[in-house]
């Protein structure tokens, strides 16, 4: 229990510092593709943890956000609605017996076919979102459109690259 | 009165989910509106600070181009010195220069944190209001206009990049003396758009555009941008004038901010037009 609570607290701050130091320089494709990869930290969340917690943690993380990149509201909101559809996208994926305990939203747990369902869906929703809510206007949604889909696909990407770097080779052998 | 408290309790995610999304509106909207974002900007200290420990690591990585502009930008200067002014004819020179009163001061500060590849992009400076920069300040580059200053913090600067839809910023046109606003919808780093130009203003392609001056945010005649574009959309009263920005603003790495000496001045004498 303490061990999972301080592996979330260091994944959180891995992942912010990752985010605010080196991905929000990150300049590919002249801005059509710009990368949130810290929402990996809410999708790795135990699947124990009750939507509530998960609420209250995605708001907090999207402040966080905030605060580095002068939006206030803005990452926040995308991530309490990444956080609301997650508790009905588990449950729609859930395998037939249901989560075991230990069980874990990761690749080598769930199989790479299950993670990139799950991990896609609510990625698109979070930049459909924020991408949306950032340009406060409705005159090019095509374009916004297409930008929050590369940008999805983009962090998807680094979303599975990070999970195989991370996952031990014990871990790999036994998935 | 029991079923009440059961229905709240098994409604209480969504209940959650609603007042999480309620304050984040709020925040949303307050941000947008008023340009000032409490304290949700990296003018905070823990953002600058960690801002800065980048800048000091990565700061080396470009010091060959940023000298090279700083030694542009003194020569330039210096070229306007009037030690490079030799007399032409003795009855023109003028001994004593007393009858000038400054405008502006200038604070130079270093661009810790820049996005411009955003749809709304914002800076971050290394100084605040211990050296005298407040909100509503101008930022210019050595090439042209940065953004405006929206928080301060006593070590660190919060700014809005003129990348950002935000921005409105009034400028001229410096061959026909039109007015226009600056406006970013073209979600590239290296363009801008003039709006509020009307149809029968002549605009050719290469015209500079310039900063209008007198809303105590830039001086006047700071460089913009030079058109790139114009077209006439029917169904609009303006033009469509396209700019390159003068600035690269992927690549800023010290700036200026404006402190306009008037401003107070300027402000309590529009105070007195409005409550008579």
């Amino acid at each position: 229990m303490i061990g999972t609570v301080a592996a979330n607290i260091i994944r959180f701050i891995a992942l912010m510092l990752l985010q605010v130091l080196v991905l929000d320089q990150l300049d590919v494709a002249n801005g059509w593709m710009v990368p949130y990869l810290y929402i990996l930290f809410l999708l790795m969340l135990p699947f124990e943890l009750p939507a509530w917690a998960v609420l209250l943690i995605a708001a907090a993380t999207g402040l966080t956000m905030d605060l580095f990149a002068s939006t206030p509201g803005m990452h926040m909101s995308a991530c309490v609605v990444m956080a609301f559809a997650r508790k009905r996208l588990l449950r729609l994926m859930a395998p037939r017996e249901g989560y075991e305990y230990g069980m874990r939203p990761t690749v080598p747990r769930m199989g790479l076919a299950w993670f990139a369902t799950y991990a896609s869906v609510l990625i698109l929703i979070h930049h459909l979102w924020l991408f949306f809510v950032e340009l406060h206007r409705f005159d090019s949604l095509g374009a916004t459109f297409l930008r929050a889909l590369l940008s999805a696909a983009f962090t998807l990407a680094l979303c599975l690259l990070a999970q195989f770097l991370t996952s031990s080779a014990r871990e790999r052998g036994r998935a | 009165m029991r079923d009440l408290f059961r229905f709240l309790f098994r409604v209480r995610d969504t209940l959650l989910f609603i007042a999480l999304m309620l304050i984040a509106s709020m925040l949303l909207y307050s941000g947008n509106m008023h340009h000032r974002a409490q304290a949700i900007n990296s003018s905070n200290a823990i953002a600058g600070t960690l801002f800065n420990w980048r800048k000091d690591v990565t700061e080396y990585t470009n010091l060959r181009e940023v000298n090279e502009r700083l030694s542009a930008e003194n020569a330039a200067w210096r070229n306007r010195h009037n030690t490079a002014y030799a007399p032409v004819a003795e009855q023109f020179v003028r001994i004593n220069d007393t009858i000038h009163r400054q405008l502006y001061t200038y604070v130079p500060a270093k661009v810790v944190n820049a996005t411009w590849h955003k749809q709304r992009n914002f800076i971050t400076l290394d100084h605040g209001s211990t050296a005298g920069i407040g909100p509503r300040m101008g930022v210019i580059g050595p090439d042209g206009i940065v953004g405006v200053v929206h928080d301060v913090s006593a070590h660190f600067a919060s700014v809005i990049s003129v990348l950002n839809p935000d921005v409105r910023t009034s400028v001229r046109l410096s061959r026909t003396g039109h007015f226009g606003l600056l406006y970013w919808d073209t979600n590239d780093p290296a363009t801008a758009s003039v709006v509020d130009i009307p149809k029968h203003v002549r605009v050719a392609v290469g015209d500079t555009v310039v900063t209008m001056g007198g809303d105590g945010v830039f001086p006047r005649d700071v460089p913009v941008g030079v058109v790139r574009s114009v077209e006439e959309p029917p169904g609009r009263p303006d033009q469509a004038i396209v700019i390159t920005l003068a600035e690269d603003l992927t690549r800023s790495g010290f700036v200026y901010v404006v402190n306009d000496l008037q401003q107070a001045e300027r402000d309590s004498l529009q105070q007195h037009q409005l409550s008579p």
